[in-house]
């Protein structure tokens, strides 16, 4: 009989067996070889049973955001005067991946865009100064596509004379996130998020280059920043709520979109949270027209909660635009469109394939952005303080905003 | 009379009537920087210095108020029309890009001249950069 047909199955088991292994003055070949394996094998089970404590801590989280989102529904519902069975609080029913008449016409969900406009404007502060731009309009009471003009150059649009469509009811001065299923296209949904001190990481991103979102596509311009097209971009940056390669926040967006578009927003929700300890109310919703897999962008509202709005209130439309590159949004599939280029798109990856994941070694910078590999001279005049060695694809630094050196060119 | 400012990457400095950022350690230093003169604020401004040990000097029409030796912390006013009382600029670089609809409006880098630098640490910013430029 094979001593596997024995072997343990519970941590303690392992561990008893280890020992029992331990402790034979001499071990045979073969139990030199059981004693490793079981080793293996204790070691992920430890993992994993770390990895379900997370899970289920951050579930409890997710929980007590679902049961906020809930709230938020119940009161959308009343307020549309829309005819709904479901009386009581339950988990939110999210439309995941919108599309762009879901906005229009107002479906209702706890992230719903389309709420009554006397709440909006009612969650809504005063300018909090007078002389920057001009007065506020009137806000409407929800969004559509078609009040976004073309993309003419700015990354962003603001929607709404800059109001979010929260209600009051959205409003909460506890920290949680909330995140969509995926619909049946594999598509991101709404993301929203209360954001405190106490949501935001305290350690490093890690890896994120095992996620592939929909639309996905690794293709290199000469004239893209980083040269890579699309990044993973996290609906809610991580540094807002630390959560990483979770594939309910990660969408295929451009290279511009990320750091021009979305990064912006968040580094300014970042800084206000860090400095006064207050709460941001987010929700960062992907926009899909029909069944593209590609969202044409992003949607960001936030709205600072304990000081109504005083320290941050923004409604912004954000483009999964790329200057000079032309988008299929329903594949991802994209060409050249500007006036020069040295060289034709470099398709590295099969729309299909599994994500071309290399692992290399390289020296971060984490000050300036730029990578290394070990031996560049650079990280010989690189401070120890903001060095940082990383094991990992290049693709997925990249995507974390580093940029390769142009000395060594890794 | 010398201005004080923060400025993004692009010279941003407000988005949607609010300031860009914000850091403590800033606040800090500006108030070691005019080291017991008079600061002049207007009204959106005065809560930074909530905490500070003496009180600033708050009004609507802090720039068209100010002495030659005082010290005008700008956050959401044009200063290009005062810009011939100007004699010396503090500019804090938060060193990130921010969103921005209101731009610092004085070509500091051809106007004045940059006459010391000091990078150091924020309390939520990484490395800010003061410059101070001169006439």
């Amino acid at each position: 009989m094979s001593f596997f047909s024995k072997k343990p199955k519970s941590i303690a088991d392992f561990e008893k067996e280890i020992e029992k292994l331990r402790q034979k003055k001499k071990l045979s070949a073969r139990n030199s070889e059981r004693l490793e394996e079981y080793e293996k094998q204790l070691s992920s089970l430890k993992t994993a049973e770390e990895a379900e404590q997370k899970k289920k801590a951050r579930q409890k989280k997710i929980a007590i955001g679902s049961i906020a989102a809930s709230l938020a529904l119940v009161t959308c519902i009343i307020i549309a005067g829309c005819i709904s069975e479901r009386g009581t609080v339950e988990p939110p029913e999210v439309s995941p991946g919108y599309t762009i008449s879901d906005f229009s016409t107002g479906t209702t969900t706890p992230s719903d865009t389309s709420v009554d406009s006397s709440s909006s404007s009612e969650a809504s502060a005063p300018p909090a100064t007078s002389n920057a731009t001009a007065p506020a309009k009137e806000s409407n009471s929800s969004f559509s596509i078609s009040e976004v003009p073309a993309y003419s150059g700015s990354p962003y649009a603001v929607i709404n004379n800059n109001i979010p469509y929260f209600t009051e009811s959205d409003y909460t001065t506890s920290s949680y996130e909330y995140y969509s299923d995926l619909d049946s296209l594999g598509r991101c949904g709404v993301c929203m998020a209360s954001i405190g001190k106490d949501l935001m990481p305290t350690e490093e991103r890690g890896s994120i280059g095992s996620v592939k979102p929909t639309g996905w596509r690794t293709v290199k311009y000469d004239n893209v920043d980083g040269k890579y097209l699309y990044n993973r971009c996290h609906l809610i940056g991580y540094q807002l709520s630390g959560e990483n390669a979770n594939t309910k926040n990660l969408i295929t967006g451009t290279r511009y979109l990320n750091i021009q578009g979305m990064l912006p927003f968040e580094n300014m929700v970042a800084d206000y949270v860090k400095e006064t300890g207050n709460h941001i109310l987010y929700r960062s919703t992907p926009i899909f027209e029909g069944n593209n897999l590609l969202a044409s962008g992003v949607l960001l509202e936030a709205y600072s909660v304990e000081d109504k709005g005083e320290g941050i209130c923004f409604n912004v439309y954000c483009y999964n635009v790329q200057p000079d590159i032309s988008i299929d949004y329903a594949t991802g599939d994209s060409s050249f469109a500007g006036a020069q280029q040295t060289e034709p798109p470099k398709q590295t990856e099969q729309p299909n394939s599994p994500v071309q994941n290399v692992e290399s070694t390289y020296i971060l910078n984490t000050n300036t952005k730029k990578f290394h590999y070990p031996s560049c001279s650079s990280v010989k005049q690189m401070s120890d303080k903001n060095k940082q060695t990383y094991t990992g694809s290049r693709d997925d630094l990249i995507s974390q905003g580093y940029d390769p050196c142009k000395k060594c060119n890794p | 009379m010398t201005v004080i400012v923060c400025l993004d990457n692009a010279n941003g400095m407000m988005f949607n009537h609010r300031r860009q950022s914000r850091d403590a350690n800033v606040i800090r230093d500006i108030l070691e920087t005019i080291d017991g003169a008079s600061l002049l604020v207007s009204p959106y401004s005065e809560p930074l210095f909530s905490q500070a040990e003496y009180r600033v000097s708050v009004s609507d029409s802090f720039l068209a108020d100010a002495g030659a030796g005082d010290y005008c912390f700008v956050e959401n006013t044009s200063v290009a029309e005062f810009k011939e009382k100007i004699s010396k600029l503090v500019i804090y670089k938060w060193n990130r890009d921010y969103p921005a609809d209101f731009y610092f409006d004085i070509d500091y880098a051809n106007d004045y001249k940059l006459d010391t630098t000091l990078d150091f640490c924020g309390t939520s910013h990484e490395k800010i950069t003061k410059e101070v430029y001169v006439r």
